[in-house]
This record gives C-alpha cells, sequence and structure tokens, in this order.
C-alpha cells in the first residue's frame, strides 16, 4: 500500500512542480483512521497529504464540475470507476479532456458497499498509469438482484416498500450533489415555478422526486453507487436507477454508461425497430 | 379499497395534434360515443410529453393517464414518437416498478382515422381505471384525506 | 391579472342539445382572471366575432378561450379575428366541447359537466399563455434542383421559366438521366431521345439555369429560404470554358473501359462524353483509367487538342452558394440482380440483359445500332423470355414494394422484339399484369395480339444448355411445371434509390422510408414535399414511378418552389422551441434528438464567477424548428421549453383537470 501512495505522492508533486497541473484532488487523512476525505493540493511540497488506503472511498470526478474553467489542467487521482464519471461528464459535454490530467491509480477495492458492485476497477482512460492494472472482481452476479426482489413484489407492496423509503428522504439531495450523472447547471428540483416539484416533505413529493430523479439519470447511470453511500437516511436509492438500467439490458441488449465518452445515451436515440407494446 | 358505486375517474390523455387528436376529432364526427371522463389535452407532437407530466397527473388526482400519439413511421415531425416509444417504455415499467397499477397508465398509437381505436381505448381504460377505483397513490396527502372524508 | 373573456358557442344545436351553455357561462365566472363570460349560437359567424371583438374593447379583455368545435376547425379563424382586434392572435385557446364532447357524450349533466372542465383546463392554460410573435426570415430567390434527369430537367426548367434562378446539379458529367438510355417511351412509342433531348439542350441553354455537372453536393446548412450548399466540383481535366466538344481527343485515346451508359455493352475511351447527344457536349477524363493519370505515360489527348483545353493537373474544388429551395430529384438505379438471384446464373450467362441493357441493345444510337442480337454470339434470337417482378414483390430476396413501371417495359420489349424481328417467340413470365395508366391496358392488350406469350408464374431457375437458356418456372394458371429454351432473357428488374441517398437525405435533415426512398411530407396532400421545409422532391427519389408521373411531380415540385420563392419574406411559426441560456448546461441531448437539426450547441460569453468564460448552450433555429417539442421533453432542467405549449401551460390544465 506504502508503495503506491508514495508513487502518488510523487507523481503529484512532479505534476504540481512542473506546472503540469494547477492542483491535484486525491484523499487525505482525517482525524479518523478509517476515513479519508476528498483534498485539493496546489502546493508541491503539500503533496506528502495524499494517502492511499482502503478507506479512499469518495469518487472524485463530480469535483471537476466545481472549477469547470480552470487555468491550468486539474490532476485527479482516476480509478475504473473515476474514469467511468469523465466519461460521463466528457460525454455531457461538461468537462473539456484537455483540462485533466487523470493519473490513473488501479484499484483494489474498497472498504465500502457500493465497490461490492464494481465492475471495472482500472481506469479506462488516464493520462500515467501508475501502477499495473488490477483483475477486475469477479463478475458481479445478481447485478440487478435487488431490482428482481422488488420486481417480484405486487403493485400494492412496491407502492408500500418505495412509499416507506421516500417517508424517510429528507430530501438533502445528497444523492444528487454527488452524481456525476446529475450535472445540469440548475437541477429542475431546485426551481421553484416549473411545477414539476413540490417542496413539500411529503411521500407524494418525496417519491416524485424519487421516480424523476431516476428518470433523469437512468440510462446515463454509470453505477458507482455513491448516491447510496452517501445517503444519510441509508435509502435503497440505486434501486430506481438500476431498474431503468435492467430494462434497457432487456431491451436492448448489453448496456453499461461510462465505457467511452461518444455512444449515445439510450434515451437520446431509438432503433426503428424498438420493441413496441404501444399497439 | 371500498369503490363508490358513483366513482367517477378523472382520465387525462396526451394527445398529439396530427395523429391522435384528429382521431378523437373523428370520433365526434362519427358521433362515436365514449365515456365523459376522458380529457384530451392537445400536443403537438407525443415526443412533446414529458413523464414528468404524468407524474404530475397522478399527484393532483388524476387516476388514469393516456398517452397518444401517431403510429411509428407516421409521425408528422418524422421521428418524434420513437423517442416517445423509448421513454415512455422505460417510465411505464418505472411507475409500476414504484406500484402504479398497470392499468392506470397507458401509451397507444392512435392514428388520425382510427376514431373507433380512440373510443374503445378511451372506454377500455376508463373501464379498467374505474375497477381500480381512485387513486390514492401519488396523489398529495390533502387530497387522499378529501377523497376518503368524501368516501365515508 | 389576466382579464379572460370565455365565449361558448352552441353550434346551433350541435352542442347546446347536449351541453348546458348556461352551466358553462355561471362556472366560468367563478373562474380565477375571468373577466367576462357570454356565449352565442355560432361563435365563428361574422356576428359572433363582432361580439367578441365589442366584449374585448369593452371589457378590457387580453385573452379569450372559445368553449366550441375542435381548434381544427377554427382556431385560425379566430387568430385572424384576434388580429384585427390588436390582441395578440395566441392568447387563444380553444375548449373543444363539440368533436371531443357533445358529440360524444349522450348524458346531458355529465357532459356539462365535462364541458365545465374542458373550459376550466383552456381558462388555465390560457392565464400562462404569452404574446407570440411570428419571425419573417428572407429568402433567397435561387433553386438547388440535384439531379439532372427527366425530373430534375423538368424541375429546373419550370423554375426557371417562372423568372427564378437555377443552379442544377448532376453528378455525371452530362445531365439527361436514366431517360436519356431509353429507346421508346410507352405506351405512344415515341422515341425517348427525341422527348428528352430537345429539354436536355433547353437547360443547357437557358439563361436562368446555371448546369453543374461532375459536381455532388457536400455540405448542406441553413433552413427554408436560406439554405448554405457546398458543391463539389470533380476534376474533369478538360477546361469546358474553351472546349468545343469536337470530339478529336476521344479519337486516339488508346484506353478502352466499359462503358456506363451502355452498361457494359461496349466500350469507350478514358477521355469520353458520357453518350454523344451529352449536354453539355464536352468530354471529361475518367482519372481511374486514364494511363497518365494513373501514373503511366501518354499525353495524347493533350497534344491531339487543337484548344489546349486538357489539363492534368485539375483538381477537385467546393463551390459554395445559397438557395432559397433545393428539390430532391436524384432518380433510380437497378437493383444487382446477380447478386440477389444466384438461380438466375448470378451474372454469369452473357444472354441475360437486364430491362436497361436490353433498352440499349434496341436503341438505334446503342452498341448494336438497334439490331437485336444476343451479346454472346451476335445471332438474332429466336426465343427470347421475359421476367417481370425480378428483385420486386419478393420480400425474401429482393424488394417487397411493386416497381410499378415493369409490367408496361416488358410489354413495350415484346411489342419491340415481335416489331423488329417477326416470328419470334416471346415469353412473358408475370405474377400480375397491372397497367394503371392513360392507354396502358390497351398497349398490353395490343402486346398479347401482336402474339406475345403472358406465362402467369415466377422463373425459378434459368440455367445454359447447349447454348441456349432454360427457363424453368411455374405456371399457376395451369397448374404445371414449364421450360421454355430462350436465346436470350430479359429480366425486367426492380428500381431502387440511387447510391448515395442517404449521405444526402441526412445531409439535408430529410426522411426515408423503410425502403429508403425519400419521404415525403404526407402520403396524399404533400406528395412533392419533403418534411424539411424548403426541400422538395420529383420523381422516382420518392418511389418508382414511370416518366409521365415523374414529370407531373417535377413540375408540381417546381410549382412549390416558385410558390416560395414569389416571395421575398416568409413568416415563421412562433410557436416553436426557446431556450433560457441561463440554464441550459450544453449536455446536447436535445441536439441529437432534433429531427430537423434545428437545434445545435453554440459557443456564448458568460462568466463563472469574476472569470470570463466561453461556454456551449444550445441555440434553436427559427427557420429550420417546425414546434414538436421532442426536445423540451428530453431536457432534464427545462432549459429548452416550447412556445405555446409550455411546460407551465401543460400542468396548468392538468392541475385544473385534478381540481
Amino acid at each position: 500500500m506504502s508503495e503506491k501512495q508514495e508513487k502518488m505522492r510523487q507523481c503529484a508533486e512532479k505534476l504540481l512542480r512542473d506546472g503540469e497541473a494547477g492542483y491535484v484532488i486525491g484523499w487525505g487523512e482525517t482525524r479518523f483512521d478509517d476515513r479519508t476525505t476528498p483534498i485539493f493540493v496546489e502546493d508541491p511540497a503539500g503533496a506528502g497529504a495524499f494517502v492511499w488506503n482502503e478507506y479512499a472511498i469518495n469518487s472524485l470526478a463530480k469535483y471537476l464540475l466545481d472549477d469547470k474553467y480552470p487555468d491550468k489542467k486539474i490532476g485527479l487521482f482516476t480509478r475504473g470507476c473515476e474514469s467511468r464519471a469523465i466519461n460521463r461528464l466528457l460525454k455531457d459535454n461538461q468537462i473539456k479532456r484537455e483540462n485533466v490530467y487523470l493519473i490513473g491509480v488501479p484499484c483494489d477495492g474498497k472498504k465500502s458497499d457500493r465497490c461490492t458492485l464494481c465492475r471495472e476497477r482500472n481506469p479506462i482512460l488516464y493520462d500515467v498509469l501508475l501502477w499495473t492494472p488490477e483483475d477486475d472482481p469477479p463478475p458481479a452476479a445478481g447485478r440487478f438482484d435487488r431490482v428482481k426482489d422488488i420486481e417480484a413484489m405486487s403493485p400494492d407492496e412496491r407502492y408500500v416498500y418505495w412509499g416507506e423509503t421516500y417517508d424517510s428522504c429528507i430530501r438533502c439531495y445528497a444523492c444528487r450533489n454527488v452524481c456525476p450523472a446529475c450535472n445540469c447547471r440548475e437541477c429542475y428540483a431546485d426551481m421553484s415555478k416549473t411545477g414539476f416539484q413540490g417542496k413539500q416533505h411529503s411521500r407524494s413529493d418525496n417519491q416524485i422526486f424519487g421516480v424523476t430523479r431516476a428518470f433523469h439519470v437512468g440510462d446515463r447511470c454509470i453505477e458507482c453507487g455513491e448516491c447510496e453511500r452517501v445517503c444519510p437516511m441509508n435509502l435503497p436509492i440505486m434501486g430506481q436507477t438500476q431498474k431503468i438500467l435492467k430494462d434497457i439490458n432487456e431491451l436492448t441488449g448489453e448496456y453499461e454508461c461510462g465505457m467511452d465518452a461518444t455512444s449515445e445515451n439510450y434515451l437520446g436515440r431509438f432503433d426503428l425497430d424498438d420493441k413496441d407494446e404501444f399497439m | 379499497m371500498p369503490v363508490e358505486k358513483s366513482f367517477e375517474p378523472a382520465i387525462v390523455a396526451f394527445c398529439c395534434n396530427w395523429c391522435t387528436y384528429t382521431g378523437a376529432d373523428l370520433a365526434g364526427l362519427n358521433r362515436m360515443k365514449y365515456p365523459e371522463n376522458v380529457h384530451v389535452i392537445r400536443v403537438p407532437c407525443s415526443g412533446r410529453v414529458n413523464p414528468q407530466f404524468i407524474l404530475r397527473a397522478f399527484q393532483k388526482g388524476c387516476d388514469g393517464v393516456m398517452v397518444c400519439g401517431c403510429h411509428p413511421g407516421d409521425c408528422h415531425y418524422s421521428t418524434g414518437n420513437y423517442f416517445t416509444r423509448r421513454r415512455f417504455m422505460i417510465m411505464k415499467r418505472l411507475l409500476e416498478y414504484n406500484g402504479i397499477d398497470p392499468e392506470r397508465f397507458h401509451a397507444r398509437w392512435i392514428s388520425g382515422s382510427e376514431a373507433a381505436k380512440f373510443r374503445d381505448t378511451a372506454a377500455e381504460v376508463s373501464e379498467h381505471v374505474k375497477k381500480l377505483g381512485p387513486n390514492v397513490k401519488y396523489r398529495e396527502e390533502f387530497r387522499i384525506t378529501e377523497s376518503a372524508e368524501a368516501g365515508t | 391579472m389576466s382579464r379572460i373573456g370565455v365565449f361558448v358557442c352552441h353550434c346551433g344545436t350541435n352542442i347546446a342539445s347536449v351541453v348546458d351553455p348556461d352551466k358553462l357561462i355561471a362556472a366560468a365566472r367563478e373562474l380565477p382572471g375571468v373577466a367576462y363570460a357570454a356565449d352565442y349560437k355560432y361563435m365563428c359567424s361574422e356576428p359572433g366575432q363582432q361580439m367578441i371583438k365589442d366584449s374585448i374593447s369593452e371589457h378590457g379583455l387580453d385573452r379569450i378561450v372559445i368553449a366550441s368545435c375542435s381548434p381544427r376547425m377554427h382556431e385560425t379563424t379566430f387568430r385572424k379575428m384576434l388580429k384585427n382586434t390588436g390582441i395578440n392572435p395566441y392568447m387563444l385557446e380553444i375548449a373543444n366541447i363539440r368533436e371531443q364532447c357533445s358529440w360524444v357524450h349522450v348524458d346531458k349533466d355529465r357532459a356539462s359537466e365535462k364541458a365545465v372542465n374542458l373550459m376550466r383546463m383552456a381558462v388555465s392554460k390560457i392565464s400562462k399563455n404569452e404574446p407570440l410573435y411570428a419571425q419573417t426570415i428572407p429568402i433567397t430567390k435561387k433553386a438547388l434542383v440535384i439531379g439532372g434527369g427527366i425530373a430534375g430537367i423538368q424541375a429546373a426548367l419550370d423554375i426557371a421559366d417562372a423568372g427564378h434562378e437555377v443552379v442544377l446539379l448532376e453528378r455525371e458529367s452530362s445531365v439527361g438521366g436514366k431517360m436519356a438510355m431509353l429507346d421508346k417511351t410507352f405506351p405512344t412509342l415515341d422515341c425517348s431521345a427525341c422527348i428528352s433531348t430537345p429539354k436536355m439542350v433547353d437547360v443547357g441553354a437557358h439563361p436562368n439555369i446555371t448546369l453543374m455537372t461532375s459536381c455532388e453536393v457536400e455540405s448542406v446548412s441553413g433552413y427554408i429560404g436560406n439554405f448554405e450548399v457546398g458543391i463539389k466540383q470533380k476534376a474533369r481535366y478538360v477546361n469546358h470554358d474553351i472546349c468545343t466538344g469536337c470530339g478529336l481527343c476521344e479519337t486516339k485515346c488508346p484506353v478502352k473501359v466499359e462503358s456506363e451508359f451502355n452498361l457494359g455493352l461496349s466500350t469507350r475511351p478514358a477521355i469520353y462524353k458520357l453518350f454523344p447527344q451529352a449536354v453539355p457536349s464536352k468530354p471529361i477524363i475518367d482519372k481511374e483509367n486514364c494511363r497518365l493519370l494513373k501514373g503511366g505515360k501518354c499525353g495524347i489527348c493533350a497534344k491531339l487538342c487543337p484548344l489546349g483545353c486538357v489539363n492534368y493537373e485539375d483538381e477537385d474544388r467546393t463551390i459554395t452558394d445559397n438557395f432559397g429551395a433545393i428539390v430532391i430529384a436524384t432518380g433510380y438505379q437497378l437493383v444487382d440482380w446477380p447478386s440477389m438471384y444466384g438461380e438466375y446464373g448470378g451474372g454469369r450467362y452473357k444472354d441475360i440483359l437486364s430491362g436497361l441493357q436490353f433498352e440499349r441493345t434496341v436503341n438505334a444510337a446503342g452498341p448494336t445500332e438497334g439490331h437485336i442480337v444476343r451479346p454472346s454470339d451476335g445471332k438474332e434470337p429466336e426465343t427470347v423470355v421475359i421476367v417481370k417482378c425480378v428483385g420486386s414483390r419478393d420480400p425474401n430476396k429482393g424488394k417487397s414494394y411493386c416497381s410499378r413501371a415493369c409490367c408496361m417495359y416488358a410489354a413495350k420489349h415484346a411489342h419491340q422484339i415481335l416489331e423488329k424481328l417477326p416470328g419470334t417467340r416471346v415469353f412473358i413470365f408475370y405474377i400480375d399484369v397491372r397497367t394503371p395508366g392513360k392507354g396502358y391496358e390497351e398497349f398490353y392488350d395490343q402486346t398479347r395480339m401482336d402474339g406475345a406469350v403472358y406465362v402467369r408464374g415466377r422463373v425459378s431457375k434459368i440455367y445454359e444448355e447447349e447454348g441456349q437458356l432454360v427457363c424453368r418456372g411455374e405456371d399457376s394458371l395451369l397448374g404445371e411445371q414449364v421450360s421454355v429454351k430462350a436465346d436470350m432473357v430479359i429480366l425486367e428488374t426492380a428500381m431502387e434509390p440511387s447510391p448515395g441517398i442517404a449521405e444526402l437525405t441526412s445531409l439535408l435533415g430529410a426522411a426515408r422510408d423503410v425502403n429508403n426512398w425519400v419521404q415525403e411530407a404526407h402520403p396524399k396532400l404533400r406528395p412533392a414535399e419533403t418534411q424539411v421545409g424548403g426541400v422538395f422532391l420529383a420523381g422516382t427519389c420518392q418511389g418508382p414511378k414511370d416518366i409521365p408521373d415523374t414529370v407531373a411531380q417535377a413540375s408540381a415540385a417546381a410549382a412549390k418552389v416558385i410558390g416560395l420563392l414569389n416571395k421575398s419574406e416568409m413568416e415563421t411559426s412562433p410557436m416553436i422551441s426557446a431556450v433560457e441560456r441561463d440554464k441550459c448546461s450544453g449536455c446536447g441531448v436535445c441536439v441529437g434528438i432534433c429531427p430537423y437539426k434545428a437545434v445545435t450547441l453554440l459557443e456564448i460569453d458568460d462568466r463563472h464567477g469574476a472569470k470570463r468564460i466561453k461556454r456551449e448552450v444550445a441555440n434553436v433555429n427559427s427557420g429550420l424548428c417546425q414546434g414538436c417539442g421532442a426536445c423540451t421533453s428530453a431536457c432534464r432542467t427545462g432549459a429548452l421549453d416550447l412556445l405555446g405549449f409550455r411546460n407551465k401551460q401543460i400542468l396548468e390544465e392538468v392541475d385544473a383537470l385534478c381540481l
């Protein structure tokens, strides 16, 4: 671990010293042994603050949206999940590839539930790769297991399941803030006059937020699992987006987002011979 | 849920101007009869129907929602309904996954000449929704209380 | 607060016999924003309209709801009326209480209740209406006709005769198209060249027509009235400005390649005119086959040319021009039957000709000077088999559609054989004989009288035996297998769109149908237009047809173009998509969804904190947008909204229904 950490620090230091990057985003220590926090290092001398351990959990790519027009490149430690998020942002025309310097760090799996879903530990795109790629985790049998469980319920049971889930939602929008597919300048949920989203803390408004969010990101979800990780109420909200992904997989075959920066999203295109149930 | 005999559902049908709205007009011209509870909202193309309109309709108290447009290949705007098809294939499944009864949401292709199909679809949806009773799922809470009171 | 006027029409008794207007009026008066409500027997009538106008001035109304028949009926009427009162014509909503209420319901109470709902929905929607203003766009008074076959020629001549400039663009080195290859035309048997070459000469000489041969469309941008088209002028290697077309160069060229015009039945040199009557009557060099251009030693043509026209250094050039209207007239080609029908020898047998090859054979200007002889040995055939529907009406191997002209030219071919070689036996294998057209059935009858034998059935196999072609098939009327030993076989093959149609239509944004034909805007009512404003179509690019239909459609397209170009500017519908740039993040999902290429990403100057930046936002071209709204439903933030059908307007309707 420490050898890799050393490589990361050296790489960041060199980037900053050579002026290749304005700052580098990575993970740093906290007061707690089992936590890290995202840190932004500008000073080459500060590169020693980067850590690489099993608690480097946060996906860092979304931070790029906070600085969409940087003067210098932004250095970013990039694992499989970050790279897919970057593809998402590139496809959505949110960042420019030349504005980021991607330091590839193949991941060995971190201590987070979201990592159990991971199918892509190695960065798909990077400018430099710091060490040899890791073996990808065993194919996540049951990618859609929990969706199937919910599908097996009756409509009323499903309503109760999601109703109770969203009864706990505090509408903090953390799921949205962390999601790389949620990259609108202004979220529909923050607008007051559109009429699309009521502001009440009620089951109805909460559920409508849940379904709408799922629909907005469903065909673009990279399955990083960050939404669930950050949910302060521990709501199983990825069950919504995964439902959409499962349906798309069933309707048109293998579908996975963020594997490249060019493929058109499912809802942004059509096939003349798409399945038709509406005759 | 006890269903009152007098329950008249509120059903909204989003219809594209060029096919289904014309078909509905033709049904009128031919004096076909269908239940009064189907209300058409005219949109230029079924592609204009934002899935969020459907959520809003259920929230505000619609008991059934229809989205209707030209048959694939016949879209006045050439490709609008192909996007509709994809959008609502996903949306319908998502709604059902969230507990909405399948019979409460329908998407149909009805051409300008298919007045009978419009009539039949309206009657069919109306009948199904009537059987299901008032929709409470996704409905604003004060409305649920209201209708519960009305039921007692 | 808006001041809404609600007007309820009785439509005689059409509405009032089922829906109670008093109930509507009473309900309307309770609604917020409604300043006035009244009813009348016929709102659309002169006194009805006058009543609305009077109420507007009397009560200071600023928006109008009319509960009446379908908006498809009288929306335009009432908009015009509003325009005369000074209220913006888009401050109007119509509640359809006739077609969608009084005519379809019986129970008066319930129907009245529904009518109230519909009226309330319209009142709610109109509270969010805003004035909309049509934009005017200037029109470039110049048309581009793509394709120099008979369709393109006819369209170009009609437009030019009306006084407008036309550029007629042709991919080959001469105009003329397929019609120039034909011998005689059915059913009148007048010589195809005799009627088409004068027209070719006319387009070449017309003062309003610029002929651009050896040219292809490379790029298209803009919209109705304002297209900018990039045209690739392919290198000709001959300076057409000074060439007199003397033809000396062609005589000594050492290269011999298969003639495209004669469909491989003869050869031509590398410097060549497409055919003797070519317009322009000037040669080009085929760079694929020219010895010198291929790197070898030659240069004979340059030495021979008395005017020094030959220029081996010539290069492709791109010319950009502006047009107000575009006509697609790219025509057809015949399906490649050898790749589809292995059972007919797959192209192995020399004496199997396609219909078009036979046209060249029987043509006096063709490779055999009109003598019908077998390509294999030059002998006159004693038995000829004509097979119809090769590649058409055959969903398994070819196209499912009927190619439409083949029945007639099959009859014509039979007639020509029987006329030129009396005593020849002619068998025509057919599925059906379709002769809808003036004089067509009579012509077919005459052919049978002349001695052509019609056999109902498909030919299942053709093979060679002792120098003859054995055609085996079923006579479905006899219910028996038949086989004919023929000296020559003519396959009447299906038409399919010209190569490159997919690229061209995608440049133009025009749609194609399942068979790749260009899609007309409406199959019945707008047969000469595409769904893209300002782009029209003529001839077989839209589907198989014969010459009269092609010419008729070309003139129809020309009439449409003339109608457009006669205006100096045109109004566009204001009910189109609009972008709120502040909200737009430039994700571009709308760009791919728009069928008209009306939405593009535009770089704008903006600020990000204190920093001046450039960022991309969606931009709607009001000339291209047709107002379908498909982009708005894909826009997650709602930065795109459809004027006249805004999100908030539709949501108001939904809410009002549920009140």
